[in-house]
């Protein structure tokens, strides 16, 4: 488990910098302790839940928001110092509708690059080059509020290339898409990374995370709680999840007490359903189910299943790093695991 | 890691110290782009413009018909020829709620968002969408002046007429930016259509759009006579009937040059304000 706070150095030169930036709204923490590094050619995946910090996080790093304290750097300019040179260093794409449903496709693109200061030639030259690169031409020249959210998101990633940023940030580019344009997208930040583009991008999605990035980081109540390759965290997540459906509330609540007794790590999902990852051990899932049944609790329904985001969250975040959070449901561990102590000392 | 061979390069244009010269070009320049863009917007969905006319229409037919005959009896003048310069000030006024409310719908939606991350005068944002207001205001008022003439009412001169709908224009400029002020203060479009009407509705009824200010009570004469609306109005008048009136006339040149002077900063200020 060492990796998971292993100092992890980009590849290419570095592009985007932000150590330790914290950033409240009111009496909200959104986020606390937040550093990272990403190099040109590289795609660094910011991991989380909602409300964990991410977008927060990018608003920072593309000058939307002032960090509280901290500071962050694109190719050496200050985000707050000089964020009208970042500002052209960076492209931005993500879950907002920054693209005009009133206008074409080809008129937004041509909006951005007059707010870029593309020369006429030059923009009409960068259109076309995008449409073919982002396989716009079927929808482009349509008004925006006809098209598909795969069709939508695929343009505001051009907008966002208006400029060739040599950085890019992604807030949840594929949320709420369907898998055909998902893999679309993946395939255009795979070829962007490869030209030498430093990508940010924000999921929730572990395949995506896997899928594209370089290394990925875990991110959760504004703080990094773990950080490595897409192979190091999942050879610590690997873990098949036992997932037992209890008859009602009460029988669930005694069956977590009763593992819990017995010393397994145990969670409670929505409705009465406690989930204990099983490791490599499918034995444990008999024994579990054995324990259960010598104590006269009757069990509704249970499967074997692979590890999702909530269980990487259940295991992670279960030590001393982070309470519970009230959003993410995740247990009181009685005897956490010990991996617990320098995970937030991440680079 | 990876195996490819990074390669990345500053963009060929990166400005790094821009001087003052260059930063008012390129917010002038950016200034259009908003400006095409809100252009375009309205030539697909011209629904504002239509109800800026309709309201000036309405407002037209409704004072005419309905008041014309006890108003212009009292104040002994041609209800039609006192009204329909009023109803062109009111009708630039539209244009101040336009700019509010499409200002509040882009800061909550994200748009402004995206736009704080370009490399753009971020007060361009506001000031391309007043100057779309102004020309859709135009446009508003010839439509306008179309069903006044058709009711019946004429110009006294030609360029008493182009130079009633320019000072109508002017002064709509103005609150404008009142507009854009009370949105990027409070950036909720339900809360900001309410305070439009707040600031709209006593000028524009204690003015002297609908009725001269002598028919009014005498406590309330030195606001009617001086409020910036019945100074619009008054000069508006003078000028479409082609007997200009100098002094409503630099009255109203200056209460614009104050909004402007007021609003455009606070805006500024309020609208570079990163959100918390």
């Amino acid at each position: 488990m060492n990796n998971r706070s292993a100092q992890v150095t980009p590849a290419g030169p570095t592009v985007i910098l932000a150590r330790q930036l914290a950033k409240s709204f009111g009496d909200v923490a959104a986020v606390v302790d937040v550093s990272l590094e990403v190099g040109a050619g590289e795609v660094l995946a910011v991991l989380g839940p909602n409300g964990a910090g991410k977008s927060t996080t990018i608003h920072m790093l593309t000058t939307v928001l002032e960090p509280e304290s901290g500071e962050a750097s694109i190719l050496g300019f200050d985000v707050q110092r000089q964020p009208d040179v970042v500002r052209q260093l960076i492209g931005v794409a993500g879950q907002g509708s920054a693209v005009d449903e009133q206008l074409t496709g080809r008129e937004n693109l041509a909006l951005f690059a007059r707010l870029y200061k593309l020369p006429r030639s030059r923009a009409k030259q960068r259109t076309e080059e995008l449409v073919a690169q982002l396989d716009l031409g079927s929808f482009v020249d349509r008004l925006v509020g006809t098209y598909s959210g795969g069709q939508r998101r695929r343009l505001d990633l051009a907008a966002a290339l208006v400029a060739e940023p040599p950085a890019l940030f992604l807030d949840e580019p594929t949320t709420g898409l369907d898998p055909a344009s998902r893999a679309d997208l993946w395939e255009a930040v795979t070829a962007l990374a490869a030209s030498g583009t430093a990508i940010v991008l924000t999921t929730q999605y572990l395949e995506e995370a896997d899928r594209l990035a370089d290394r990925v980081m875990i991110v959760d109540q504004g703080r990094v709680v773990a950080q490595g390759t897409p192979e190091s965290l999942k050879q610590e997540l690997r873990s098949d999840v036992l997932a037992i459906r209890m008859c009602d509330d009460a029988g669930a609540q005694a069956a977590e007490m009763l593992m819990r007794a017995a010393g397994h790590l145990v969670g409670r999902a929505d409705g009465p359903v406690v989930q204990v990852p099983v490791n490599d051990d499918p034995g444990l899932a008999l024994t579990l189910l054995a324990l259960l049944q010598k104590e006269n609790l009757p069990v509704a329904d249970f499967q074997l299943r692979r590890p999702t985001l909530d269980d990487v969250f259940l295991e992670i975040t279960s030590g001393p790093v982070s309470s519970p959070s009230p959003t993410s449901s995740l247990p009181q561990v009685a005897n956490p695991p010990s991996f617990g102590i320098d995970v937030e000392e991440v680079a | 890691m990876t195996t490819h061979s990074p390669t990345f390069r500053l963009p060929a244009g990166l400005v790094i110290d821009p001087g003052p010269g260059l930063v008012v070009r390129r917010a002038l320049r950016d200034t259009g782009s908003v400006l095409w863009r809100d252009l375009l917007r309205t030539s697909r969905q011209p629904d504002t413009l239509v109800f800026a006319v309709v309201m000036g229409a309405f407002f037209l037919l409704l004072f005419n018909y309905v008041f014309g005959g006890s108003i212009g009896a009292g104040a002994g003048v041609d209800y039609l020829e006192f009204l329909v310069p009023g109803i062109l000030v009111i009708t630039a006024l539209q244009g101040a709620q336009q700019t509010s409310m499409s200002l509040a719908a882009d800061l909550t939606d994200g748009a402004s968002d995206r736009f704080r991350t370009l490399p753009m005068s971020q007060v361009a944002v506001v000031a391309g969408k007043t100057v779309a207001d102004a020309l859709r205001n135009v446009a508003g008022l010839v439509l306008v002046l179309l069903v006044a003439v058709v009711m019946g009412y004429r110009f006294g001169s030609g360029t008493g007429a182009i130079a009633a709908v320019a000072l109508a224009t002017l002064v709509g400029y103005g609150f404008s930016w009142l507009g854009a002020a009370i949105a990027a203060a409070v950036r909720k479009p339900d809360t900001v259509g309410m305070l439009s009407m707040f600031w709209l509705f006593p000028l524009m009824l204690a003015s002297t759009v609908f009725a001269p200010a002598a028919s009014m009570p005498g406590w309330l004469t030195p606001f009617t006579t001086y409020q910036p609306i019945s100074a619009a109005a008054d000069a508006v008048r003078g000028l479409a009937a082609g007997t200009p009136d100098l002094g409503s006339i630099v009255l109203t040149i200056g209460w614009t040059v104050l909004l402007l002077g007021v609003f455009v900063p606070l805006t500024a200020r309020a609208y570079r304000k990163v959100r918390t």
